[in-house]
């Protein structure tokens, strides 16, 4: 599900439905039972019977979804189901699938380039590029094992000799009063603390590098490949 | 056989999903043999001409009668197979247990189903205009012939459109090239639909009656007016159930080097 759509664009999405029940042949009682609470759990109930073409693509795609759940398929594949969505039509569509994954105990493979997807969704990540494989784990390891560095990001309460800092870590960004670099993972709490004694500080958090940049580095070539 | 009623009411509702389009289909029909229909009327209008073996009652009749056949062989889905191969959609039916082939026979026949009631509604008011003198066929043998003849038409357009909606496995953007082809020069011309066939050089019919597309209209009209009888019949039914055999090997083999070639790409 995702690029190819199902439903019957001129048609209510529930004849699309009714057609799926008939070919996959599903029992009445059952396509009910299942039709209700996927409908439930996606807030859909009053776009059932609007002909397809006039819903938005986040209400379109909230129906695929059903069309592609109605026989509860064991394995589902989904490609790109969040690509042009809103914020919130996103969410709605994470959490589903979060719910689905949990209660039918499906597998569940996606693709995506939202990393919230993953973030949320994900416990198994394969990185692919150019029909090579760069990476394969838990989204833990992924982090773990190539977020070597940590993020400190400052706020100045006054200028001062910034210069300094470049003994500490890698200094990434200034935008006064805004400093992010990067220091090592093992040496984080140490530069902290010595930050903190030698500048006039307002606030400093230490952050984790964001998935993207980490995914970033992988397609780089940064990241080695396992070796198999 | 449930998920083919199902689909076949899906297919019912989805034509008139658009009302405008479809009257607009059934009026550009109907104005075709309007058309038609006078001039052939007024060629004949001496009363006792007979030309091309053709009276005025049985020319007439020819016309009459395409309103019904061209409703019941013509009108087809399966011209849509192209666009779902193009814009890969043809992908989900690839994935679900229904057969593809008897998907678009099952939305043909809801195509025509509601075809030939408006192409009914339709004679019977032509009939009010003009009041033509219509040949009615009596000889229970010649329309058994002309049922049996239909069925066969109605397989080998629907075989033709088929491997012809295939183009789009190779290119993509050729799938209307393929339909003019075969709706607009085949059809109309070479299937009898503008005139009937037998005022052709006889040479070229000769010819023709090898080739599917007589059998597409010309031949089951024939057979209607009784012009041809017995074993000539007899020769026709196995000439176009030959090319049945022919078109369905050739179908087959198209798509399934077709779904070799298709990569499932899409807009």
């Amino acid at each position: 599900m995702g690029q190819k759509s199902q439903l019957w664009w001129d048609l209510p999405a529930i004849d699309t439905f009714e057609l799926n029940k008939a070919i996959y042949e599903i029992p009445s009682k059952k396509y009910s039972d299942t039709l209700n609470e996927l409908v439930e759990l996606l807030e859909v109930g009053k776009l059932l019977n609007t002909q397809v073409r006039r819903l938005s693509l986040g209400q379109r795609m909230r129906l695929e979804l059903i069309a592609a759940l109605l026989h509860s398929p064991k394995v589902l594949f989904l490609d790109e189901p969040t690509i042009g969505l809103d914020v919130v039509a996103q969410q709605k569509v994470r959490d589903f699938i979060y719910e689905y994954n949990k209660k039918h105990s499906a597998t569940i493979i996606l693709t995506s380039h939202n990393m919230e997807d993953l973030l949320d969704l994900a416990r198994r990540v394969i990185v692919i590029d150019k029909g090579g494989l760069l990476f394969d784990g838990v989204l833990g390891d992924l982090v773990g094992q190539f977020a070597k560095e940590k993020i400190i990001k400052i706020y100045l309460s006054k200028h001062a000799d910034l210069k300094r800092l470049d003994e500490i870590g890698k200094v990434i960004k200034i935008n006064y009063p805004l400093v992010v670099m990067s220091v090592a993972r093992e040496a984080s709490a140490v530069a902290a603390a010595e930050i903190l004694q030698n500048f006039p500080i307002a606030d400093l958090t230490i952050e984790e590098e964001s998935i993207e940049s980490i995914i970033v580095r992988v397609f780089k070539g940064e990241i080695i490949k396992k070796k198999s | 056989m449930n998920k083919y009623i199902e689909i076949f009411k899906i297919s019912y509702t989805q034509e008139f999903a658009y009302k405008l389009s479809f009257i607009m289909w059934r009026v550009r029909n109907v104005i075709q043999i309007f058309v038609a229909f006078y001039l052939w009327d007024t060629i004949f209008y001496f009363s006792g001409r007979e030309l091309f073996g053709y009276d005025r009652s049985r020319i007439l009749s020819y016309f009459f009668g395409l309103i019904f056949i061209k409703a019941l062989v013509l009108s087809a889905r399966a011209q849509d197979v192209a666009g779902d191969i193009a814009r890969g959609e043809i992908m989900n039916y690839l994935l679900k247990p229904v057969n593809y082939f008897k998907y678009w026979l099952v939305r043909d026949f809801s195509s025509k189903t509601l075809n030939i009631v408006f192409a009914l509604i339709e004679s019977v008011v032509l009939f009010l205009i003009f009041k033509p003198p219509i040949f009615l066929q009596t000889d229970m043998v010649q329309i058994a012939f002309f049922i049996l003849s239909i069925v066969i038409a109605v397989l080998i357009y629907f075989l033709l459109l088929f491997s012809v909606n295939s183009i789009p496995f190779w290119a993509p953007e050729l799938g209307w090239g393929g339909h003019f082809l075969v709706t607009v020069i085949i059809v109309e011309f070479l299937s009898g639909s503008l005139f009937p066939l037998d005022i052709l050089p006889y040479n070229l019919q000769n010819f023709l009656s090898y080739t599917p597309f007589p059998y597409l209209i010309f031949f089951p009209l024939q057979i209607y007016l009784g012009k041809i009888k017995g074993l000539v019949v007899i020769k026709g039914i196995l000439v176009s159930v030959t090319w049945i055999i022919f078109l369905w090997y050739f179908m087959n083999r198209i798509w399934k080097s077709g779904l070799k070639a298709y990569q499932a790409y899409g807009r």
